[in-house]
């Protein structure tokens, strides 16, 4: 959603040594209650949208005393829900598309913030703040118009239309110079001497050295685009091309009464990217805490 | 008669000349440099354009600032902004406090503090969309989650939530409040707590020392120390609220039901553009909008930001 912000909200690694006051044990109890009464907060939704997946009742809309485990336990709401849309297909799309636009993200941003960072030239100035200035701009005041541009340029209702937009963006490549500033000059003026080309030197030296701010980035363009909706729904209108985000937005609003379905179809939807966070866990987390941009 | 060039009395380079010598770096800024041009300033640019022209068929008519005057005269989107502003700044006053005391007991306890992070920011990876699907019926008052955790606790009349529109603590605008604030919580709790972390424990062992009290030592070490980092989340925090759209539009359909209770400027934008198909006045409502988010930005910049570049 907000790719245009971009500030770096701690320069370095972060310091090894402990921080914060030192607690009494009696002090640290009723933090971990408080603590773990809002994880509670937090969990219980989970939990229940996927008791509710699995029981055939839930469809009658009739009040229900709240369980951890259905008594009807079924895979029904499963089987409705998947007849009902192609999840892998939309699984598929997102995948593509999400895949397509980080590699891209990662690329453009990378070459244009070691050519502003390391490359001497007449208009480096101007040309930065050109890119900088649009960190201010939030993605609604674009839409309109390149959503008419996407459309003359032929790209509505294709995958590509999902891509194209966004390989470029102002964060992005913001971000990349920082954290290349911050490899020594010397190091590109040896390789310079050693007879490397600027293409060589950003492939050879500097990505190496760049793996942590990329993945940082790569976390915050796979959250964000897979997670878009808005954009989606005005260029795609081809179900065949719905993301999942897409797929669910659209599924989810006609459900009505039928909570179990609808439960199942969210539970498709979200568990995947549940285990793919827990994975992925300290490197999401990293990612927004050193940059303070959640996709 | 002629000199050599040399490098003792060097004819000073033109622009031109230094242009030439710098080729390469044009080279590989080219493909991000075109793309950049046509799918941001290009657009940005055009939204200005559009929003001054009116569609005849096919061709495009100069009307100035008449969809401004309109926009200005119609309730609909004068109701749109003050209830984004409204919805942004609850949740904001809700969620800063929250996340400050949740952050810091994250920072005071000695184990486990990654299990919490993890599961505080669950709601942040998976998609406002299907978040919103799920709360959709939470809030649902015959059948639903929350009302039935009501009940067992004996309310007997319990509210309507999302099918509440009027100004009610129990009504739509607050239970989609609730929503954001669950959903944001961990992210705000995560960056805090990255900005409590750089807060060196040598500062309150030393207060400590002088006899300083838990929210002394709160108040006169810890705020201190987190500022830049709260100004940086309240002002992206309003931006973010002013752009609000996924989750208002999964609950409330593009005209925020019920009675345009949970409408959003986006969401105003999004049904006169693609529902009313006037993209026009739809790009003078995206100008509007980048208008506030500016003034917001540069009042806040009056505020804190100078104040805080200025003085460190």
């Amino acid at each position: 959603m907000t790719m245009w912000r971009g500030t770096t909200l701690r320069r370095g690694r972060a310091t090894e040594t402990r921080s914060g006051p030192r607690w009494s044990t009696r002090r640290q109890v009723g933090a971990y209650v408080v603590l773990i009464l809002g994880a509670l907060v937090f969990i219980i939704p989970f939990v229940w949208m996927f008791t509710t997946s699995l029981s055939r009742r839930a469809n009658q809309g009739l009040p229900r005393i709240p369980t951890f485990w259905p008594p009807d336990p079924s895979d029904f709401n499963y089987m409705v829900a998947s007849a009902n849309l192609p999840l892998v297909q939309f699984y598929a799309n997102s995948l593509i598309t999400v895949t397509a636009v980080t590699l891209g993200y990662l690329f453009f941003s990378s070459l244009a913030g070691y050519v502003f960072a390391k490359g001497r030239f007449p208009f480096r100035g101007p040309l930065f703040l050109l890119f900088l200035f649009t960190l201010f701009i939030p993605f609604p005041m674009q839409m309109i118009p390149l959503y008419l541009l996407v459309k003359d340029l032929g790209l509505s209702n294709s995958l590509a239309g999902l891509v194209v937009p966004f390989l470029v963006g102002g964060f992005g490549i913001f971000f990349m110079r920082q954290s290349m500033m911050s490899i020594p000059d010397d190091l590109v003026d040896a390789a310079r001497l050693d007879g490397a080309g600027e293409l060589r030197i950003y492939r050879s030296v500097m990505l190496p050295l760049c793996g942590p701010a990329l993945a940082t980035l790569a976390v915050i363009s796979v959250l964000w685009r897979w997670n878009d909706v808005l954009w989606p729904i005005l260029v795609n209108s081809e179900r065949s091309l719905y993301t999942v985000t897409q797929g669910l937005a659209i599924a989810g609003r006609s459900q009505g009464i039928f909570t179990g379905v609808a439960m199942a179809t969210a539970a498709m939807a979200i568990l995947p990217v549940i285990v793919a966070y827990i994975i992925f866990q300290r490197w999401i987390i990293r990612g927004i805490a050193t940059t303070g941009t959640r996709g | 008669m002629p000199f050599p060039p040399s490098a003792l009395s060097p004819d000073p380079m033109t622009t031109w000349q230094r242009i030439r010598r710098s080729w390469i770096w044009y080279a590989l800024l080219l493909a991000p440099f075109c793309l950049f041009l046509l799918f941001v300033i290009w657009p940005t640019i055009n939204a200005f354009r559009l929003s001054l022209y009116r569609m005849e068929g096919r061709n495009e008519v100069f009307v100035g600032l008449d969809h401004y005057v309109r926009l200005l005269n119609d309730s609909v989107f004068i109701d749109a902004i003050g209830n984004t502003v409204l919805l942004g700044v609850a949740f904001l006053v809700i969620v800063l406090p929250l996340s400050l005391v949740l952050a810091s007991l994250m920072n005071g306890i000695r184990h486990f503090s990654t299990p919490f992070k993890v599961i505080y920011f669950l709601p942040q990876v998976t998609s406002a969309v299907a978040i919103a699907l799920v709360f959709n019926y939470i809030f649902q008052p015959d059948w639903g989650l929350l009302n039935a955790i009501l009940r067992n606790l004996g309310v007997a009349d319990v509210p309507l939530w999302l099918a509440e529109p009027r100004h009610s603590l129990t009504g739509s605008r607050a239970a989609v409040t609730i929503l954001a604030v669950w959903m944001g919580l961990g992210y705000f709790v995560i960056v805090i707590l990255a900005g409590l972390q750089t807060v060196p424990r040598d500062l309150y062992d030393a207060a400590a020392v002088d006899g300083a009290g838990p929210v002394q030592s709160w108040r006169h070490i810890t705020l201190p120390g987190l500022r830049p980092i709260l100004i940086f989340l309240i002002v992206t925090g309003i931006i973010d609220a002013m752009a609000r759209f996924s989750d208002l539009w999964m609950l409330g359909g593009p005209g925020g039901a019920p009675a345009r209770s949970l409408q959003s400027i986006v969401m105003f934008m999004y049904q006169t553009a693609f529902e009313s198909g006037n993209l026009n006045l739809a790009s003078a409502v995206a100008v509007i909008f980048f208008m506030i988010v500016l003034l917001i930005t540069a009042v806040n910049y009056g505020l804190f930001i100078r104040r805080e570049t200025t003085t460190t």
